[in-house]
């Protein structure tokens, strides 16, 4: 005996599948120390895919592109040339000149 | 577009397979599918439990859309005489869906 199925020759609900359906996390990414704000050496500033912000002075990038203080200091954004930003994390007495 | 064929020897149905799908409607809405089904359906049915036919059904109940179904030669005259009228009903019913909704159905008979 067969089941009663109405829709035995009909497409599937929606007519079809469809390709899409899937999403991932978001990434938490950017900015997590402020400028001005002090830092310890190891901490992270700035979480990003590719250099949106290049590292500047005592900061260095991680394989996954985030920087990262490599000095205690305070933060400091600033430009880099025409079009670009970097960061810079300054040791507490040079901050204060 | 729903394509069947429906074989027969000597006079008699001997198979019939039905592929596709009627794309006439949306889901739950399709009344050309749901006139094929319940025409295919009830055939197989009345196949095995009136007429009490041994026949081989094969049909892909997962994804739909795909119903093959071959009915063995039977001594038993009776169970001939009633198949035979289960079937020429579905032959008819299909040929009448066929020459109303031809832009979602195609009917084949092959001798």
């Amino acid at each position: 005996m067969l089941a009663m199925n109405l829709q035995f020759f009909s497409h599937h609900k929606g007519g079809g599948s469809t390709a899409n359906g899937r999403n991932s996390a978001g990434r938490r990414l950017g900015t997590k120390a402020a400028d001005g704000s002090s830092v310890h050496s190891g901490s992270i500033i700035y979480r990003q895919r590719g250099t949106h912000i290049y590292p500047g002075n005592n900061v260095s990038r991680g394989n996954d592109d985030t920087l990262f203080a490599l000095v205690d200091g305070v933060v400091r954004f600033e430009r880099k040339g025409r079009d670009k930003r970097q960061v810079s994390v300054y040791p507490v007495a040079e901050a204060a000149k | 577009m729903i394509k069947a064929t429906i074989n027969h020897y000597h006079h008699h149905v001997s198979s019939f397979t039905i592929t596709g799908h009627a794309d006439a409607g949306e889901y739950g809405q399709d009344i050309v599918c749901s006139a094929v089904s319940v025409l295919s359906i009830t055939t197989v049915n009345g196949l095995q439990e009136v007429a009490g036919m041994d026949v081989d059904v094969d049909s892909d109940d997962k994804n739909g859309g795909y119903l093959s179904v071959h009915i063995p030669v039977t001594a038993d005259s009776k169970k001939r005489i009633q198949a035979d009228a289960i079937l020429d009903t579905f032959q008819g019913g299909m040929t009448d869906i066929a020459s109303s909704y031809s832009q979602y159905i195609k009917l084949n008979t092959a001798n």
